[in-house]
């Protein structure tokens, strides 16, 4: 597979906001070409990425983030296109309005993962982020469009202001997951407590819930188990404060 | 030309440029996918009455359907673009919507052309349905008393072929019969076609148009009619006491033409005078089978 590889020269001792890296279209530039994309410092202000990358590879669509990126924030802001892996942790706000592509952060993110910038109400509208680790709070808040997908604990506000889109915790989920939801799903394969502003529905097997899940299993490789697909799940309606149209469709044993 | 002292005619069969859906049905067990497909392809056998031609192409096993349940794919037929959007609506409404514990998928994601099924139907949810997209692919959860019907946005459509056919003059009915149900079961089996009349079998072969009634498409073909021997300009051989016709529709010539030849090799058995087709001169239908052409190579 062609794809371009960007590994940290050295490790990050200051905040580094990203959110201009992959911003547009980017998966025809050379490697030269990305590493001229200016990044931000905390103390030190812009310099190019290329600084504090090492960038190799030919342009075929996918690029592999090497290092830890703790303090990387806005890291993927507004992807369109190609399929970027993270091999470590990523800071906050990571693929904040994602808009299409696939984001694959193989450790934990920090708050606001997926969610829409401050001040907007609409977040990601397209794309698939996957999340291998834990989340911090308010992941997909805003969510329009798209599938967030967190493998280990999920922070508070998950889905906070969901306008559509599917968000789905293998692990626990923080408190408030889903609040003040118009629609949108959150799927709970671990623990939940629904809002009080949900209300439950019933337990049955959610069709569509095969296909999603199979596919992450499938294109992701993610821990979906035979007792995911076969399942019952509880649905809950809400945020009835809202539309009332969202939903969290908890896995349940029975 | 002769397979098993079986008469091969030196004629064609005339088959039609139609267009085709294939709607793959998948239900919690067997026995829900077989209830809704019998009624979705129920009253489907001509165009000429029924407005669309259907038939279940095969089972699919479990892991061949999008959601790992059991199901199976049938294939729909019309003679036109509109026509089949209409008849993909009415028909999976009112027997897979209905039915429970299905879910209904397109079975040509490739296909350019699209028509809208499930964006026609998720209004029966009367605004409580929801859309969700897999895989860059839209559904439709309608929610329903059981729970949800599952249906996919948009259907690909193809242009197929329909009226690929055969005769079996026979000496006896009961040999026609016999002959007629093994080459039924031999052409069941070939993927990309579908029987439409009932058992894969048609006793009541037309012709086009009437002698009489200006109005009628199509009636009886009374050349191939034993009844009628005396009394018209009779096609068969004196030892013909019965005519059975095969009609196959597929996806596309070349499957139509391995049914035709899986099809009247197992017909091909005692009791059998000959194999013959039915035409129209050439001047109608664009798919010209020949039988000997088709059957070069099988073992006489």
């Amino acid at each position: 597979m062609t794809e371009m590889v960007a590994t940290l020269k050295t490790p990050l001792r200051q905040r580094v906001a990203c959110a201009e890296i992959l911003s547009g279209s980017w998966t025809h530039l050379s490697a030269r070409e990305l590493a001229g994309r200016p990044v931000y410092l905390e103390r030190d202000g812009q310099v190019a990425l290329g600084e504090i990358f090492e960038l190799k590879g030919v342009p075929g669509g996918r690029i592999r983030f090497v290092g830890n990126l703790e303090l990387a924030d806005g890291f993927a802001a507004g992807l369109s296109e190609g399929e970027v892996v993270v091999e470590g942790n990523l800071g906050s706000e990571a693929g904040i309005a994602l808009a299409g592509g696939a984001l694959d952060v193989q450790g934990n993110t920090g708050p606001r993962t997926g969610a829409a910038p401050l001040g907007f109400k609409r977040g990601m509208t397209g794309g698939e982020l996957i999340v291998r680790g834990s989340a911090g709070t308010e992941a997909g808040a805003g969510m329009r469009r798209g599938l967030i997908v967190i493998v280990g604990k999920a922070g508070n506000q998950t889905g906070l202001r969901m306008i559509a889109g599917n968000v789905v915790v293998f692990g626990s989920a923080g408190q408030d997951c889903g609040l003040w939801s118009k629609r949108g799903t959150v799927v709970a394969l671990g623990e939940i407590t629904p809002p009080p502003t949900y209300s439950y529905a019933c337990t049955y097997h959610p069709p569509h819930l095969k296909l999603l899940l199979t596919r992450l299993k499938v294109t992701y490789d993610l821990p979906v188990r035979t007792r995911h697909l076969t399942g019952f799940y509880r649905r809950y309606s809400g945020d009835m404060a809202e539309l009332g149209k969202g939903e969290i469709l908890e896995w349940s044993a029975k | 030309m002769k397979i098993r002292g079986v008469s091969i005619e030196d004629t064609f069969a005339e088959a039609f440029t139609m267009r085709v859906a294939r709607v793959v049905i998948t239900a919690r067990s067997k026995r829900w996918v077989e209830a809704a497909a019998h009624k979705l392809t129920g009253f489907a056998t001509s165009v000429i009455g029924c407005k669309v031609e259907a038939g279940v192409e095969r089972d699919l096993a479990a892991k061949e359907t999008p959601d790992g349940r059991p199901g199976t794919s049938v294939l729909l037929m019309t003679m036109g673009k509109d026509d089949l959007g209409k008849r993909l609506i009415e028909r999976i409404g009112q027997t897979v919507l209905t039915c429970p514990t299905t879910a209904c998928y397109d079975g040509l994601p490739g296909a350019p052309d699209r028509v809208g099924v499930g964006s026609a139907l998720r209004f029966f949810g009367d605004g409580f349905q929801i859309s969700k997209v897999v895989a860059g692919i839209r559904y439709w959860r309608i929610p329903v008393m059981e729970g949800e019907f599952l249906v996919q946005e948009k259907f690909g459509m193809l242009k197929g072929v329909g009226g690929g056919n055969f005769l079996i003059l026979a000496r006896s009915a009961d040999a026609a019969l016999a002959a007629a149900e093994a080459a039924s079961d031999a052409m069941a089996a070939q993927p990309g076609t579908i029987l439409p009349f009932p058992g894969g079998v048609v006793r009541s072969g037309s012709k086009v148009g009437s002698r009489r009634i200006k109005s009628m498409i199509a009636s009886t073909n009374d050349a191939y009619c034993p009844t009628l021997r005396a009394i018209t300009k009779s096609a068969l051989p004196p030892e013909v006491n019965s005519v059975l016709e095969i009609v196959v529709n597929g996806v596309d010539a070349p499957s139509i033409s391995a049914s035709l030849k899986a099809g009247i090799n197992a017909a091909c058995r005692e009791g059998v005078v000959s194999i013959s087709a039915g035409n129209y001169g050439g001047k109608l239908g664009p798919h010209h089978f020949h039988l000997r052409q088709i059957m070069q190579g099988v073992g006489g």
